[in-house]
């Protein structure tokens, strides 16, 4: 009994796990030995959520945006933000086509399906919020049209927290609309050496591009981690955790309703990639550090032991 | 909520439970001084602030409050009515049914108020205030339970327009603070408990009161505010408010109550009986029957209804303010149980006859001589004093102060203690309404018998003998000791007498020694057999006790004693009196009823200041000793227990070790009962057998210090367990999948057989012992 026991709980997996799997193997070729950073970007883009990578320079932020957008497949851009970049720059502009005698829109690299913006605190504010539409409704208005984006666009913005000189930090609205804030970190020293001896030879410097998803299956497995449960418990424990943050003494922005429904869809795609059809207060607390990090108004340093507390404070439901 | 406001209602909240309180207090009792009724309400309220402290506030003050509120609540409530049978036993005090409700109300306010984190709390702390209020107004009309109103009105005013600042508020914050009073998504459910609980409350008592017996009946319409408390059977039910117009008067209600529920308005003095006479004619009595009475004022005199006066009872004290009982009484309800009753510490001796000697002709005893009247002296305050002990040596202790109540005395006497300096009753305030029936036996003055409901404030000396100087024992042929008869005795018995006392006396010094030498030998030595009777042809029966019987009734051993101690050449007496005995006792009024069945002679010596110690010679019988300090009681207390923890060693050594080995143990023992009662009944759905499984684990895991932490999740905490564990369980494995899918699953089938998961849940809860639990290194 224990044999069929043991055969039906593993039955309880979800659907969509090869997907998973191929996307998993594609970023961790990518990104060598940061298998919890490529989880949570994973998890980032199955909750339709965009990702905001924070880290020193050269530890592969970059890199690891190219491969979610070769491993996504569909079509990928990417901004150089500079202090001269205007908004028409991302979100495109209308020239006028003298043969036809009107106006055409040339669109900007907001409507691909995977957009890079390469150090975003570079560009000017009034630049930086020419994402706000874009990342919050998936739509750009330009010319008073107004112009739908692909459902699975994903933006992946990187900054350089060190360098202060010529950023702009983001603005507060803009963080919101980020679903994570993560930092690659360097690797193990195992890791660095296989690194090493994968670039020995490599005159690109490149990994292989090759799609892991099809058309239309990232958009399915979007839908299938929108369908994971979440249980009154478990909502009220997100609830609740919600509001601590807005009367902790250490914070002085709270969460945003906008922010909790981000932290449940991040906690149900946490969920689906460890196989189950539920959310449980574990997977909201795993996912608690990259959501709440970008999003409350926190001194940088005071972020992990704030979210530690606010964890600690509010009682789990068993 | 916003905090910060929510943290102002509540110390509004506070504010007026401390007030409610404050007049509760005041009303319960409003015969007591205010300032003592506040500082108690002072007492409670910072009670319940240093629990507040220890009390959560919630992140969200308008969800549910947690469900230990409802057992604290419900313990709070029910506190009066477990402490107040110890009060009564304890301290002989105690309030009627209503007050311990109205007490009970007071803590569920205070509670709530402390648990205010949470709206519903806070509300029905509010309500409570409320009515604690309401019901201190109709109490009574004390001028502090006015002035309290009224800051209670100014107080509620205030927590209602901050409850409402509170609702704009709401509203009117800035839009990434609204969402603080957002709705919750999670549906709320109807508390299907507590509604089935108050149903069964409300419905049992209602089925009580109309099926069951009429006194449990009764007892529910004690619990209601206001109602006093009326039972038949509660010693300190007062009456309902409202049902009598009429206040004792005086500074001292208790002691004064029965003397103006009498009809004892005639007097020498005119009276309104005399103005009614003169109108109406005298009374129809006899004048050889009429008793001269106090005078009471116009105000005092009241018309009596018809009924009979439940005043014979102890505790009684309140008929003149209040109607009795309504409904049907049972004739003997009324009925006096003793002669009087006494209030105040025992053994007690009070005198009827005192006798100084024996006529051997008339083959009686001859009563000592009475003492003159006028040695009584008002003192004021209606206070008497004793005359001729107004030089009382320092030899004493502390006074001791008694209340007889006269129940149902067949005589004119007044019931005092031994050794009496001044006595009371109240109203009566002429020392001539007082006379001696015998020497240290008071009596009222031209009256056939004492009152029922009389009482009898009294104070008298307390000594401890063994302290005493040589000097406080007179001589018998000393000046002052004028009576002969209390030293002689007949000459055909002396010689033998003689030889007695002063082979029991030895060689000890005269005093005390002496005196407890020989009485120490009456009560070791001798029986005490009160049905024994003296053989008619003996000619000397205390001879035939002393040597030959060597037992009989107390009179004989007061004689013995007396004339022993005589033989000594101390001054000595006979009394015959009512021995309050401690062991009549009766806890539930705190008084002791003396019977005609306590009739006891003893022994009395005369002391150098012409007061008379009792001498108890009889074994069974003790004479009341001063009020010790606490140390020695501790001492004396820790003496005896001393004693008999060695009489009883080895039950005591079974005991304790019994007791170390179940605390040893406990755990293992609790733990066994739970996984007993699991298996007994796991529970109807595979979710509730395994979160039942779970939360023994959990209690495992806490006594072998692996408590899970607040933010763990049971799988989390179960899941770090494993890992620590040394060897793999697949069963854990499967239950701790089975505890994710029974907390946070949707309810569908899960990927097992659902009867498997009590196998599971058995499997692990027989693997995972305490003892394995306590294997695992502590996280």
């Amino acid at each position: 009994m224990v044999e069929t026991m043991e055969c039906k709980m593993s039955a309880g997996a979800v659907p969509g796990t090869g997907q998973i799997d191929r996307l998993r193997a594609a970023l961790n070729r990518a990104l060598r030995g940061k298998g919890r950073v490529v989880e949570q970007v994973i998890a980032c883009l199955l909750a339709r959520g965009h990702l905001l990578l924070e880290d020193l320079p050269g530890l592969g932020k970059t890199t690891l945006a190219k491969a979610v957008a070769g491993a996504v497949g569909g079509t990928f851009a990417r901004v150089q933000c500079t202090p001269d970049l205007l908004p028409g720059d991302i979100t495109g502009f209308s020239i006028f086509n003298q043969k036809t005698r009107e106006f055409e829109f040339q669109p900007g690299p907001v409507f691909a399906d995977v957009l890079l913006a390469d150090e975003i605190n570079r560009t000017t504010p009034r630049t930086q919020s020419a994402l706000l539409e874009a990342m919050a409704e998936r739509q750009a208005t330009v010319d008073n049209v107004r112009r739908t984006l692909a459902p699975t666009f994903f933006v992946i913005a990187t900054q350089n927290p060190v360098e202060h000189h010529g950023t702009y930090p983001l603005p507060e609205a803009q963080l919101d609309r980020f679903a994570m804030k993560l930092s690659v970190g360097y690797p193990d020293r195992g890791d660095e050496l296989d690194l090493l001896a994968a670039a020995i030879g490599d005159v690109t410097g490149e990994p292989g591009s090759d799609p892991s998803l099809t058309e239309g299956e990232l958009a399915a497995l979007q839908a299938q981690v929108a369908r994971v449960a979440v249980q009154p418990n478990v909502r009220a424990y997100l609830v609740d955790l919600g509001r601590a943050t807005r009367s902790h003494p250490k914070v002085t922005l709270g969460l945003s309703p906008r922010g909790l429904l981000i932290w449940q869809r991040v906690a149900q795609a946490w969920a689906f990639l460890k196989d189950r059809p539920f959310v449980t207060p574990d997977d909201v607390q795993d996912v608690a550090a990259p959501v709440l990090g970008v999003r409350l108004g926190l001194a940088p340093d005071a972020a992990g032991g704030v979210i530690h507390h606010l964890l600690e404070a509010v009682s789990v439901p068993v | 909520m916003a905090p910060e406001m929510s943290r102002l209602v509540r110390r509004v909240t506070f504010v007026l439970l401390a007030l409610s309180a404050a007049a509760v207090e005041v009303a319960a009792i409003d015969t007591r001084a205010v300032a003592a009724s506040l500082g108690l309400a002072a007492g409670w309220v910072t009670l319940a602030l240093v629990v507040n402290l220890f009390v959560p506030v919630p992140a969200d003050s308008h969800r549910n409050p947690p469900k230990w509120v409802f057992p604290l609540t419900l313990g709070l409530a029910a506190a009066p009515f477990a402490v107040e049978p110890l009060r009564r036993s304890w301290t002989g005090d105690g309030d009627p049914l209503e007050l311990q409700m109205v007490f009970g109300l007071r803590n569920v306010g205070l509670g709530l108020a402390a648990c205010g984190g949470w709206f519903a709390c806070l509300r029905l702390a509010c309500v409570v205030s409320l009515f604690l209020t309401l019901f201190a107004a109709v109490m009574t009309g004390h001028p502090a339970v006015m002035v309290i109103l009224g800051l209670y009105t100014a107080t509620g005013s205030i927590w209602l327009m901050l409850v409402y600042w509170t609702g704009l508020r709401a509203v009117c914050v800035a839009p990434e603070r609204a969402v603080a009073v957002e709705e919750l998504p999670e549906r709320q459910r109807l508390p299907w408990v507590g509604l089935l609980l108050l149903l069964f409350a409300v419905g049992g008592g209602l089925a009580l009161a109309l099926v069951g017996p009429k006194r449990a009946a009764l007892a529910l319409v004690e619990l209601i505010p206001t109602s006093g408390g009326t039972g038949e059977t509660d010693p300190f039910a007062r009456y309902g408010v409202g049902d009598g117009p009429e206040e004792t008067p005086g500074d001292d209600a208790k002691a004064a109550g029965m003397v103006e529920t009498e009809k004892m308005i005639e007097d020498t003095d005119r009276s309104l009986v005399d103005v009614v006479s003169d109108t109406y004619g005298p009374p129809h009595k006899p004048p050889a029957d009429q008793e001269r009475m106090v005078a009471g004022g116009f105000a005092e005199v009241i018309q009596s209804d018809g009924k009979p006066p439940d005043n014979r009872r102890p505790n009684r004290d309140f008929d003149t303010s209040r109607t009795g009982p309504k409904g049907d009484k049972k004739p003997d309800s009324r009925a006096a149980r003793g002669l009087f009753e006494v209030d105040g510490r025992t053994p007690l001796h009070v005198r009827l006859v005192a006798y100084g000697g024996y006529d051997a002709i008339g083959k009686r005893l001859i009563e000592a001589r009475k003492p003159s009247s006028r040695s009584i002296e008002a003192e004021g305050g209606d206070w008497m004093r004793l005359g001729q002990f107004k030089s009382s040596a320092n030899w004493y202790r502390e006074d001791e102060r008694h209340r007889l109540k006269a129940a149902d005395m067949a005589d004119n006497l007044v019931p005092t203690p031994a050794m009496l300096t001044r006595f009371r009753i109240n109203k009566v305030d002429k020392p001539d309404y007082y006379e001696w029936d015998h020497d240290g036996v008071l009596a009222l003055a031209g009256r056939k018998r004492t009152p029922p409901g009389v009482i009898v404030t009294t104070d008298c000396h307390t000594l401890d003998p063994a302290r005493l100087p040589d000097a406080a024992f007179v001589r018998a042929g000393a000046a002052g000791v004028t009576a002969p008869d209390l030293c002689e005795m007949q000459d055909a018995i002396r010689p033998e007498i003689d030889r007695l006392a002063r082979e029991w006396a030895g060689d000890r010094d005269r005093g005390w020694q002496q005196i407890e030498a020989v009485v120490t030998k009456l009560r070791t030595g001798y029986t005490f057999d009160p049905t024994a009777a003296t053989p008619p042809d003996h000619p000397a029966p205390v001879l035939w006790f002393l040597t030959e019987s060597r037992g009989g009734p107390d009179y004989l051993f007061a004689t013995a004693a007396a004339l022993l101690l005589r033989s000594l050449d101390y001054p000595t007496r006979v009394c015959l009196g009512y021995y309050a005995a401690p062991d009549a006792y009766d806890q539930q009024t705190a008084h002791t009823p003396v019977r005609t069945t306590d009739l006891h002679t003893w022994a009395e010596v005369r002391l150098q200041d012409g007061h008379w110690m009792v001498v108890e010679p009889t074994p069974g019988y003790a004479v009341l000793g001063p009020k010790l300090p606490l140390s020695e009681r501790i001492l004396q207390a820790l003496v005896a227990v001393a004693a008999w923890a060695g009489r009883h060693a080895i039950e005591l050594f079974v005991t304790v070790a019994a007791l170390v080995v179940a605390w040893g143990r406990r755990r293992a023992v609790l733990d066994a009962a739970a996984v007993g009662v699991w298996r007994l009944w796991p529970g109807k759905t595979w979710r509730e057998q395994v979160r039942r499984a779970v939360r023994l684990l959990e209690r495992r895991g806490r006594w072998a210090g692996r408590p899970r932490g607040p933010r763990q999740t049971a799988c989390s905490w179960l899941r770090g367990v494993r890992s620590d564990a040394s060897e793999h369980d697949p069963d854990l494995d499967r239950l701790i999948r089975m505890s994710e899918w029974a907390a946070y699953a949707p309810e569908v089938s899960p990927p097992w057989d659902e009867a498997d998961a009590v196998v599971v849940c058995r499997r692990v809860l027989e693997g995972w012992t305490l003892w394995r639990w306590q294997q695992l290194s502590p996280s």
